[in-house]
């Protein structure tokens, strides 16, 4: 059995859930209030996958709005990201659209996965099915209050980092 | 025909086939040939593609002619430009170098200062011969013994950090720090990896420079940068600076070491397991500060407790004085308001007080007015005697006058007679008033006295007799006076005490100054 530590990042725009998706599924020490401060809090995650153990360091990075620009510094050393979109804003997903170019062009390919969040909320969802489909990312429907889809999102990350 | 003619006809016909096969191409290999032949031409030509040229034959990271055949000259136009104009290579350069070397040069004068200062501090010690006799027995330089015994400090926990992911590679904490103090390694590390990037990056001015060591509460982060990776240290107390310098070697070896493994990193820290030795290495401190704390309670109570102890008893001293000399200010002040006094100097000499000044017979005795706090032994006084115009004193004054007066006074008597002489009844008057005075004059003070009129007799004669005569010119004296307005309650004729030899006069003369009436002032203790 062979131990693997990751660096993953969470990215997306501000207020799609990045926070409430890690704040129940994973290992916290650090107070929420580093995220407005320094503009990123690390948590930790550990998975299986088949016989190896992935502990999986992720850096949820404070979202991108108008205002704050998302700090490519922190995404250095990353071996993966997780691109986050809330269902209910249409907005949330052109942003994610964005920052995946961009960390394309900063960092090169690395392995992904979309987290199509707030699915507890999907009456109200703007985001279209078929213009995510379109896109041809990997795609996890989750929701941090439900908790569903959340592990499955962290193992087929995990999964993929170990390819 | 000639044969130049003939082969004229000859090519004529091969000439027009290449004339029309190869017409238009003619004309490019022309201006191909002029190319090729024009060298200012085929520079150009070179130029406008040696660039994607050059970039294209680097991309293959095998390849390394073209690095071999170009490093000799790069070398020899680098050797030229310095040596042509070496300003413009050090302009270029002193961004790099120059913050490099003050930031090294200011790095050893901190941690030169240090030493010196400890130096000072330990170099006559007999701490400092243990530790010289130390470093001779281990071999060990004197500067490390004196960095692993002098300061108080523990390193607690290293981190050994892959610099761009955050992720650790390695941790090791000292024995005696509690597992629940060893908070999350993984975490901490990518904490502390999030914030150098947050420095970077708010910081501004700060440029690439990484963080340096920074303090929370009691616990200083020692952190030491290499390529790949990084070495924090969380060291509780105060580190000396040469620690930076103990992490800083112990990354570079592991750097060195693994250079490989660290470049390839993808997750797996196994291969470096085999670092934890350079770790363990850098649990560097001198037993536990708290324990040295409570070890050298004494000699902290002795440092704070003595000096504390001093400056009590400075201050209670100091109040203690403060207060004797208000007391005698006091004093001064109270002699200075009583009537016959005056104080013309007060001074503390030692633990005495010198009072001078002038003072009235008639005025209390400074001595008498001292406070139950002064010793008299304390005191030394030396006045000058001087008549004060005081009304009390005036009136005193002319009391003890008139008393003096009245004592003065006598009446003489024939032999065996009791009766005033006449000559010597117009005196009566003068007595008369003159006692008068005297009674007003005490009333005035206060005071009631009493004038006893004594009757006197001479040695001749029976005592019976004598007796006789005695009361008999005491009371007839008394009598005339009060006749002249003396108050009779002031007056009283007392009788000669016979018992007591009086008048031993033997000659006739001296014997008439026997046969008198004489006056006493009694006057009762104010």
């Amino acid at each position: 059995m062979t131990e693997w530590k990751k660096k993953i990042c969470m990215v997306g725009q501000f207020g799609v859930g990045k926070t409430s998706l890690v704040r129940r599924f994973v290992d916290s020490m650090f107070d929420e209030r580093y995220l407005t401060t320094i503009g990123v809090k690390i948590d930790r995650k550990n998975v299986t996958v088949g016989s190896d153990s992935v502990t999986l360091m992720l850096w949820d990075l404070a979202g991108e709005d108008d205002l704050a620009q998302l700090k490519v510094s922190h995404l250095r050393g990353a071996s993966g990201y997780i691109l986050v979109v809330d269902g209910c804003r249409a907005s949330s997903l052109g942003k994610a659209v964005e920052l995946q170019t961009r960390i394309v062009d900063q960092l090169g390919p690395l392995p992904f996965v979309l987290a199509l969040n707030k699915a507890d909320l999907r009456d109200r969802w703007e985001v279209q099915s078929a213009a995510v489909a379109e896109l041809g990312w990997p795609k996890f429907e989750t929701s941090a209050k439900a908790g569903a889809g959340v592990e499955e999102m962290f193992l087929a990350l995990a999964g993929k980092l170990l390819e | 025909m000639p044969d130049g003619a003939a082969k004229r006809s000859d090519d004529q016909p091969l000439a027009e086939l290449r004339a029309i096969l190869l017409g238009p191409d003619r004309v490019a290999w022309e201006s191909m040939r002029q190319r090729l032949d024009n060298p200012s031409r085929r520079a150009e030509d070179v130029a406008s593609v040696l660039a994607e040229a050059v970039r294209l034959r680097s991309r293959g990271t095998s390849d390394l002619k073209l690095r071999r055949a170009l490093q000799p000259l790069l070398e020899e136009a680098l050797q030229l430009s310095v040596r042509s104009n070496p300003r413009m290579l050090a302009d270029a350069l002193f961004p790099i170098f120059g913050k490099a070397i003050r930031k090294a040069i200011a790095s050893e004068l901190d941690g030169m200062l240090q030493s010196l200062t400890q130096t000072l501090e330990q170099s006559f010690s007999w701490r400092s011969l243990q530790w010289r006799w130390e470093s001779l027995t281990t071999g060990k330089p004197y500067a490390e013994i004196v960095v692993l015994r002098s300061l108080l400090y523990r390193v607690e926990q290293v981190f050994l950090i892959h610099r761009s992911s955050g992720l650790l590679l390695q941790h090791v904490a000292a024995y005696s720090v509690p597992a629940a103090e060893t908070r999350d390694p993984e975490m901490v590390s990518g904490m502390l990896t999030a914030l150098q990037d947050f420095s970077r990056d708010s910081i501004s001015g700060a440029g690439s420079e990484p963080l340096e060591n920074f303090r929370l509460g009691e616990v200083e982060v020692v952190l030491a940068y290499g390529p790949q990776a990084i070495l924090a240290g969380f060291v509780r107390g105060v580190p000396p600076r040469k620690l930076n310098r103990v992490f800083q070697n112990a990354l570079d070896t592991i750097e060195q070491k693994k250079a490989e493994a660290l470049q390839a990193f993808s997750g797996d820290t196994s291969p470096f397991d085999t670092c934890r030795p350079q770790l363990e290495a850098c649990l560097l401190g001198r037993g536990q500060p708290d324990q040295r704390r409570s070890t050298s309670w004494g000699a902290r109570a002795l440092l704070f407790g003595l000096p504390a102890l001093l400056l009590l008893a400075l201050a209670g001293w100091w109040i203690y004085t403060a207060a004797n000399e208000r007391r005698w200010t006091d004093f001064a002040q109270r002699l200075e308001r009583e009537p016959g006094i005056l104080l013309t100097h007060t001074e503390k000499r030692g633990s005495k007080f010198y009072i001078s000044g002038l003072r009235d017979p008639l005025a209390a005795d400074p001595a008498s007015l001292l406070p139950a706090g002064l010793p008299s032994n304390a005191a030394e006084f030396h006045f000058e005697q001087y008549i004060s115009l005081v009304p009390r004193f005036a009136a005193e004054r002319r009391l003890a006058e008139l008393k003096d007066q009245v004592e003065k006074r006598s009446f003489r008597f024939m032999t065996a007679s009791a009766d005033v002489p006449p000559e010597q009844r117009f005196l009566l008057e003068d007595v008369g008033s003159q006692m008068i005075s005297l009674i007003q004059a005490a009333a005035a003070l206060g005071r009631t006295i009493q004038i006893q009129v004594r009757g006197n007799h001479d040695p001749v004669g029976t005592e019976q007799v004598n007796a006789t005569l005695s009361r008999s010119r005491a009371e007839n004296v008394r009598a005339a006076l009060v006749t002249l307005g003396v108050p009779a309650a002031r007056l009283a004729a007392i009788p000669e005490d016979l018992e007591k030899e009086t008048c031993s006069a033997v000659v006739e003369e001296e014997r008439m100054f026997c046969r008198s009436a004489t006056f006493h002032v009694l006057e009762p203790r104010p």
